[in-house]
């Protein structure tokens, strides 16, 4: 178990010659959490949030300015060289990689570094190559992998010292859909095999997928936390449905007022009559009920549940007009 | 121990995709310091020419030991200079973000910044190495007091230069500004070690802040040993302060790396650039 407590971060402000140096940044500012093993943890928020410094910090590449991280036990300070046996990080971004090695060297180069032992490293090797389906390019020069292959790479560099716990920032940034979703996949069997994962990304509904339990952060405080379903029941936020008619229909209007929800009316490309309702439940089967018995024609109706990306922005309190991708 | 020789395998792997991974290479092994040895020499040439030079410098009136005694010079320059190229490519892994990977793992900085300058080393300056020697031999220069000589002028050579790469790899814990490594050290180094010039007919001032520098003393040693014949107990004054000064270096290095690390884990700078 990673646990971090009352974790604190501060970036010391860039010293200027002859000026007052400015103030330094809380990136991280007491937070709370734990990372157990064989599960995935989420942690989102917000770009600045202080999501990779939470990561950096567990992965004894940051110190803590204050609080305390311990990994089963270890405090991150005091037994930093234990700990890196134990855990590893992978960042997004296709870095962390030799490129005038190959691909089979890269990894070889870093079980080195880990001290793998010689007895399982060729193994292990082969392994990670052809679990991230590297197994062709295994002898090719990293410069001339693409950044996806790269990124694949990455992540069994990430592996090669069979982690009890892995840090994953972005993982999936720039890989393909199909990628992505083999990293999902393998993420998910290693949590199984008993791995303790920290993912952060982007992409909620990888998220969502994979996590059990997330935390959610804004400015290095925790701002919630919970499974990703409680997490967007939780901010009661609306559901949308979206109604087409085939033409309009006068009684229409009166029964969808008669539900007592919010809603617009519009004209789709097709000058179809269209409603747009939100409420805090999904209300699609009494608004189709109430539409047909008003003698309205259905044409088409999508139903929009609130997704964790609109949870967070509206725990983080920021206009949705800030995209969190 | 064992966990140190492996990453000194790594890095010997590593290096030596670094430095044969380009079509340069023989260019930058041998072509090079070859060109620049012939530059000095007729650089030098004129000097000796001067009236009253054979007097001050009696090496003058001999070309072929003249030549010796610039070759050994460069030869002992490219040695360290490998080292200098080493701890600049070693920054630039803060760029590729492999500096952070390689901060991630357990391994003992120590022994990371050790392996990459002595893998450097010996991947570089091998192939100029064995070419001065068959050069010193073929043309009759080298002038030992007995075999051991040799391996006493390897060890004063290959040591200190090692402690020196380690250091300058240190350094780079703490500036993300590699830049200085060549407008320093590359042609003061030059001058201040005496490659071209005896170190007699340079000032004072200048010889004390050469003697910081590990290449003057190596290079003393070298020139002592295969040039003129000298022996351990000729040599045991330089050879000593060599000891001294390479147990500083390393001793400052092991503080660098502890420090360094402590200021990047509080400032974040190794994924800065
Ligand atoms: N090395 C550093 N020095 C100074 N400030 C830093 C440093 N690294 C991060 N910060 C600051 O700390 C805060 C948190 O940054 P962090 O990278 O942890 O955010 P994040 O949640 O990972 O964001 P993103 O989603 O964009 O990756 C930001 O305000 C950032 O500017
Ligand atoms: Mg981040």
């Amino acid at each position: 178990m990673i646990v971090t407590h009352e974790l604190r971060k501060s970036f010391p402000a860039q010293r200027k010659l002859f000026r007052p140096a400015g103030p330094a940044t809380d990136a991280v500012d007491g937070l709370s959490l734990s990372i157990p093993p064989g599960a995935v943890t989420g942690l989102l928020g917000l770009n600045g949030a202080g999501k990779t410094t939470t990561i950096k910090v567990l992965a004894t590449l940051l110190r803590p300015t204050s609080g305390s991280v311990t990994v089963d036990g270890l405090d991150v300070v005091d037994h930093a060289r234990e700990i890196r046996r134990r855990i590893n990080l992978i960042a997004g971004g296709e870095r962390m990689v030799y490129a005038r090695l190959t691909g089979r060297e890269n990894l070889w180069y870093f079980g080195q570094l880990y001290d793998v032992p010689r007895a399982v490293l060729g193994t292990r090797i082969d392994e990670l190559l052809e679990l991230v389906g590297l197994t062709d390019a295994a002898g090719t020069l990293v410069e001339r992998y693409s950044r996806g292959m790269r990124q694949r790479l990455s992540i069994a560099r990430g592996l090669i010292n069979a982690p009890a716990y892995l840090l994953l920032d972005e993982p999936t940034l720039g890989l393909d859909a199909p990628i992505a979703r083999d990293l999902r996949a393998v993420v998910a069997n290693l949590a199984r095999d008993g791995v303790g994962v920290l993912l952060t990304s982007h992409y909620l509904a990888e998220v969502e997928q994979l996590c059990g339990h997330v935390y959610v952060v804004d400015h290095g405080r925790l701002v919630a936390e919970g499974s990703p379903t409680a997490l967007t029941a939780g901010t009661r936020l609306p559901h949308t449905v979206e109604l087409t008619l085939a033409e309009h229909a006068p009684a229409v209007s009166a029964a969808v007022a008669a539900l007592g929800a919010e809603f617009e009316v519009g004209v789709d490309t097709e000058e179809r009559p269209t409603f747009l309702l939100r409420s805090p439940e999904d209300l699609a089967g009494e608004l189709a009920t109430a539409v047909v018995r008003a003698g309205g024609a259905i044409v088409r109706l999508e139903v929009n549940p609130p997704t964790l990306e609109d949870a967070i922005l509206a725990m983080a309190g920021t206009p949705t007009s800030v995209a969190a991708r | 121990m064992r966990a140190a020789l492996r990453v000194f395998a790594a890095e010997g792997l590593k290096q030596h995709r670094r430095i044969f991974g380009s079509k340069l290479v023989v260019f930058s092994m041998l072509l090079w310091p070859v060109l620049t040895l012939a530059t000095t020499y007729y650089t030098v040439l004129p000097v000796t020419e001067a009236p009253g030079a054979a007097e001050r410098w009696p090496l003058v009136a001999q070309p072929g030991r003249l030549l010796a005694f610039l070759a050994a010079g460069a030869l002992a320059y490219t040695f360290f200079f490998s080292l200098v190229q080493s701890a600049w490519h070693f920054s630039w892994e803060r760029i590729s973000g492999t500096l952070e990977a390689m901060f991630l793992t357990p391994a003992s900085r120590m022994a990371l910044v050790l392996a990459n300058g002595s893998s450097a080393l010996v991947q570089n300056a091998w192939l100029f190495g064995c070419f001065g020697l068959a050069a010193a031999v073929a043309t009759g220069t080298l002038h030992l007091a007995h075999p051991g000589m040799l391996a006493v002028a390897a060890l004063a050579l290959l040591v200190p230069a090692v402690a020196w790469g380690a250091f300058l790899n240190s350094l780079l814990m703490f500036s993300r500004d590699s830049a200085f490594l060549y407008t320093l050290l590359d042609d003061p180094l030059w001058f201040i070690a005496g490659v071209r010039l005896p170190l007699f007919a340079l000032p004072v001032w200048i010889k004390a802040i050469g003697l910081v520098f590990p290449l003057t003393t190596s290079l003393v040693v070298l020139r002592g040993a295969l040039l003129d014949g000298k022996d351990v107990g000729d040599l045991a004054g330089h050879l000593t302060f060599l000891a001294v000064l390479s147990a500083v270096l390393l001793g400052a290095t092991a503080l660098l790396l502890r420090v360094g690390e402590r200021h990047a884990q509080r400032t974040g700078s190794l994924q800065l650039f």
